[in-house]
């Protein structure tokens, strides 16, 4: 997968310390309001980053979310929290994945079907550093 | 008693006899009771390992009628679960406006329904229960449920009906509202199982959320449902 590296704004190779894999959006349908950005990322750096977000053409907003999983009366019960960052140390991988933490894409302005590409930026800290990704869009999980 | 005022040292030993008869037959009950129980857990226990080693899923031994629930469908119509009798019918409870959880779950329940022969699909039903009926009604469950496969229905309800079903099979579900003061935006927090009712209009099997994605497998749980294991 091509990872183009966000022009002059991002120093000396984010992208070679965070290796972004298997980025895929859920295709939703066309009522849905939201939905989800999955991927690997690894941190082969020597510094600690956190996901703080993204930006997309086809979503006003991008927040990474995690997943709460609360047993009751040995039911469990799934719930989204957003948060402001997800931490990824040196030498550790984050995966965002179904039912996980992952990068929701709120107020959809366009529902881009399955086999489309679209264009999805993801930030990290520090200093706000930009990694584009070409995402393909699948309706499962791939 | 005259018998007692004649002779009056045997009467503490037939009493103390007495007592330990008394004594005895008491424990034999309990112990016979306590055996009974013991062979009927027993009993149980081989009966659900039998049918749990058959499956993938969580079995539920011995299943029971499943909850007839009364809802309306994504076209508007009365429905209710008792009228899919005969079809093997797998549904989970959620809302359109859940970005990860629900897709999954509908995305994956379309892999186990195409995974099915094609000769055995028509013997399978699939349903998505909104939580959320106060946003969801029918004309939005049906633009957003039969994306993930034409076959599927989406049903909603009054709040009482959701509540009712939720309750008949152990659904919790809360609304948490994390941004702004816009009383319309809000996720909802609910348990993420999938159920399966069989032909026969028991509820069989229950899978939990991270099950669902061996397909196979699942697929094969319904297979064996609708020949009738």
């Amino acid at each position: 997968m091509p990872i183009l590296i966000s022009g002059f704004l991002c120093s000396a190779g984010i992208a070679d310390e965070l290796k972004i894999e298997k980025a895929w959006i859920q295709s939703v349908p066309p009522t849905a309001d939201a939905t989800a950005a999955y991927m690997i990322i690894r941190n082969t750096g020597t510094q600690p980053f956190v996901l703080v977000g993204g930006s997309s053409p086809i979503a006003k907003e991008i927040q990474p979310m995690v997943t709460t999983r609360v047993k009751q009366n040995g039911n469990e019960i799934l719930g989204m929290g957003s948060v402001d960052k997800l931490e990824i140390e040196p030498g550790a991988t984050l995966v965002l994945k179904p039912g996980g933490n992952h990068l929701m894409l709120m107020d959809l302005l366009s529902h881009p079907k399955e086999g489309e590409r679209v264009k999805l930026t993801i930030r990290f800290d520090p200093g706000n550093k930009a990694i584009d990704l070409d995402v393909p869009i699948y309706k499962q999980a791939p | 008693m005259s018998k007692t005022l004649s002779n009056p040292e045997a009467a503490p030993l037939t009493d103390s006899r007495r007592a330990r008869v008394g004594w005895r037959v008491y424990l034999t009950v309990v112990a016979i009771l306590f055996a009974l129980l013991c062979a009927f857990l027993i009993t149980r226990y081989t009966e659900y390992r039998k049918v749990q080693e058959k499956f993938y899923g969580q079995t539920l031994v011995p299943a029971n009628e499943a909850f007839d629930f009364h809802m309306v469908d994504q076209e508007g119509r009365p429905f209710q679960l008792s009228q899919l009798r005969g079809k093997t019918v797998l549904f989970s409870f959620g809302f359109t406006h859940c970005p990860n959880v629900c897709p999954t779950t509908l995305a994956e329940l379309a892999k186990v329904y195409h995974t099915v022969p094609e000769k055995d699909r028509q013997l399978v039903q699939i349903l998505f229960v909104t939580i959320d009926p106060a946003r969801d009604r029918a004309d939005k469950l049906k633009e957003y449920v039969p994306y993930f496969d034409p076959s599927f229905i989406g049903l909603t309800g009054s709040a009482d009906q959701i509540a009712q079903a939720a309750k008949a099979y152990g659904v919790s579900y809360e609304k948490q509202h994390n941004t702004g003061d816009d009383p319309d935006v809000y996720f909802m927090n609910h348990s993420a199982y999938t159920y399966l009712v069989g032909p026969d209009g028991k509820w069989r099997i229950l899978y939990g959320f991270d099950q669902l994605n061996e397909t196979e497998k699942v697929a094969g749980d319904v297979e064996r449902i609708i020949h009738g294991y």
